[in-house]
């Protein structure tokens, strides 16, 4: 019984973590990412045998092996453990990676729902990207290319000296 | 040639050392910090590429070896394990670093160099060689997150509106892809017991077919989508237009890479009859990866999304050689898989000088956008011969790599009797060739369009030498690989070789093992054994 719930659970927080990573919103997308890695780990905490009260300690003298079919596994545990602290990373990174768009753009869904400024002790806080590299072309471009293209290709001006 | 097995630890332990050493100045005042971060990222990446080209010689010549990490022996502790493809790998990957090293100190900006481009690189190289070394599939999943953490950071360095938003999008699918590798160690634990690779080998023949599939199908869907295989590639193209154009060349050199090394080194240790089993399903993921990527490449507007468009269509044919890898043929069992490493090789440097030279094209004139360029084969002769070399070794012309890795592949697959996914082969390989030479017509011939200056502030031809030498060694060495076919050939043999030898791999590992553990090794279940059950049974 225990077991089906916990599938179940994995199986309710995958769902709810693919809905919500396909809706259209940044905190949704974070949230989403949050329920998937849950159900991930659950999933992981379910490969141990799930078993109460029984800590994994195996006496000095006369361990046997079937001794170890009394306590739920540790090593998934751990396994979990560090799974956790790499997500959790991993989701904090997004988190300043949406912070920062909503702060450059603020045309999201909600525009300026997470920030208005950018910190100044960021290190490309008055980084202006077109004076080092070229615009990667967004969509606008390849429309625009695309008009040009079939429409009126522009002439060359200036050769080189 | 003996080598201590300890040293298996140092492909991790040198880049990880310099990177944090460099880390140690980061509030050093800025212009020293730089310099003495490029002096250790210099130092490591030497230090890695001159240690991986002594394991390329010990193996080469037949050698295997493992580490227990931390004497734990076999199956409870973390393995780590050498043998020709990781050697191959690591030598490939610490190569590209190399060569792209000088083509970066002369171009990176001052902003993402003083924050930290530098030891970034080596904690992306640290992250490569864990995965290419480590013999434990959750080991494998940790040296993925360590080698992505560091893809992410690079990808949004300088934070520009095009590199957040691809950044969210590359992260949030690789954390899904990752997610997957996660489940798929988890459900291996689970069901057989175990996460060392080489007990795995071990168990899984006696698994249910159920459990092969998942796992099987688990791990298909993490690398492939690592590896940009055709559903799941979307995040390639929308992100690595965005970077620095040297952060681009790395990421092809090492990340799509790392999938397809890592689908080598599984399907064939875990469960080989499921790559006959399951070969119809992986000819259309190669034909349908061929076909997307370069049917999308005809659409693109600058030279990196077409360029990247190339990398996915590239990786098709890696596929292709390993869904025939251990289907019998005349050349004999795994030279699919032998061809697929070489045709791996040839793409990590033949891309890798295609996008440096767009590199140096960008960076020179300021825009990627192929309606802006033209006729630069007058200004940067040497980049234009070169850039058409690359293309025409990617295309599959001789005497270039391309063309040993196509022609080989072609035989295998024709040989395996799927000439269907062999046309499809010949077909994309035509179509890449006029993509190419649509490049580089656009880019490098015809009429000069209105001059730019070059924004950067320091210029790459100030730099020649810096810019074009990475170029010229990546085609020389890929027309090296055309030219002494044979040697490549033999290396990439033994490569395979090793690869498909899953009772080698496993007693290099554990050498205690019982003989019905050896015994269950070598009785492989019949190609389509569960049909057959299932039919019989009802």
């Amino acid at each position: 019984m225990t077991a089906f719930m916990l599938a179940l659970l994995v199986g309710v927080l995958f769902a709810c973590g693919a809905y919500m990573i396909m809706l259209r919103g940044q905190i949704k997308l974070v949230l989403g990412l949050g329920l998937i890695t849950h159900a991930v780990n659950l999933a992981l905490f379910g490969t141990g045998a799930l078993k109460r009260g029984a800590p994994p300690i195996v006496p000095e003298a006369g361990a046997t092996a079937a001794m170890a079919s009394q306590f739920a596994d540790p090593l998934p545990q751990a396994l979990i453990l560090t799974a956790i602290v790499i997500s959790f990373g991993v989701t904090a990174f997004i988190v300043v990676l949406i912070y920062r768009r909503d702060a450059l753009t603020g045309s999201d869904l909600a525009p300026g729902e997470l920030a208005t400024v950018i910190n100044t002790a960021d290190p490309f806080a008055g980084f202006d990207p077109r004076a080092t590299l070229p615009e990667a072309a967004d969509d606008y471009d390849i429309l625009q290319y695309e008009l040009d293209e079939v429409y009126n290709r522009p002439e060359a001006e200036v050769v080189y000296e | 040639m003996t080598l201590h097995p300890t040293v298996l630890a140092l492909p991790v332990a040198i880049p990880l050392i310099f990177g944090a050493l460099g880390l140690l100045f980061q509030s050093v005042r800025p212009t020293r910090r730089v310099r003495i971060q490029q002096t250790f990222t210099g130092i490591g990446l030497g230090a890695n590429l001159v240690l991986a080209l002594i394991f390329l010689v010990f193996t080469l010549s037949g050698g295997r070896m493992a580490y227990q990490m931390g004497l734990w022996p076999a199956p409870f502790g973390i393995s780590v394990y050498l043998d020709a493809l990781t050697a191959i790998m690591l030598t490939m990957v610490g190569l590209l670093s190399v060569v792209i090293f000088p083509f970066a100190l002369a171009t990176m900006d001052v902003e993402r160099a003083r924050a930290g481009f530098f030891p970034l690189m080596l904690f992306l190289l640290m992250g490569a060689n864990g995965a290419f070394i480590t013999g434990d599939l959750f080991n494998l999943y940790v040296f993925y997150e360590v080698l992505l953490m560091s893809s992410f950071v690079m990808l949004t360095l300088g934070g520009t509106p095009s590199q957040i938003n691809g950044g969210i999008r590359y992260v949030v699918l690789n954390l899904m892809g990752s997610m997957m590798l996660l489940l798929a160690a988890g459900i291996t634990y689970g069901t057989l017991g175990t996460l060392n690779m080489a007990h795995i080998a071990v168990r899984m023949g006696q698994a249910p077919y159920l459990v092969q599939a998942v796992i099987a199908g688990l791990l298909l869907i993490a690398f492939g989508a690592k590896a940009a295989t055709f559903p799941l590639f979307f995040w390639l193209p929308s992100s690595y237009h965005t970077p620095h154009p040297v952060v681009t060349a790395i990421f092809s050199g090492v990340l799509t890479k790392i999938g397809m090394y890592s689908l080598f080194r599984t399907f064939p240790l875990f469960f080989p009859w499921l790559l006959n089993d399951w070969q119809p399903m992986l000819m259309t993921v190669a034909g349908l990866t061929m076909v997307i990527g370069v049917l999308g490449a005809f659409a693109q507007p600058t030279i990196r999304r077409l360029l990247s468009f190339h990398i996915i269509s590239q990786i098709g044919y890696m596929v292709m050689g390993l869904a025939v890898a251990m289907t019998p043929n005349e050349f004999g069992v795994g030279f699919g898989l032998a061809l697929a490493i070489l045709f791996l090789m040839h793409n990590q440097l033949v891309k890798t000088a295609l996008l440096l030279g767009g590199a140096a094209v960008e960076l020179e004139m300021g825009t990627g956008k192929l309606n802006e360029l033209g006729g630069l084969v007058k200004k940067m002769p040497v980049q234009a011969t070169l850039f058409l070399i690359a293309a025409f070794s990617l295309a599959g012309f001789p005497p270039t790599s391309g063309f040993i890795g196509k022609l080989g592949l072609l035989e295998v697959t024709f040989s395996a009797g799927q000439w269907v996914i062999a046309a499809v082969s010949v077909v994309v390989s035509l179509l890449t060739t006029m993509s190419m030479i649509r490049l580089w017509q656009y880019v490098f011939w015809g009429k000069p369009h209105r001059t730019q200056p070059n924004r950067s502030g320091r210029a790459p031809h100030n730099a020649m030498l810096m810019t074009t030498g990475p170029v010229a060694i990546l085609v020389a060495l890929s027309l090296l690989i055309g030219v002494a076919a044979q040697p490549a050939l033999d290396m990439v043999q033994v490569a395979a070789s090793q690869a498909i030898d899953r009772v080698g791999y496993v007693q290099v590992v554990n050498p205690e093992l019982t003989a019905t553990d050896l015994q269950s090794l070598q009785e492989l279940p019949a190609a389509n054994a569960w049909r057959t059950a299932e039919s019989a049974g009802g």
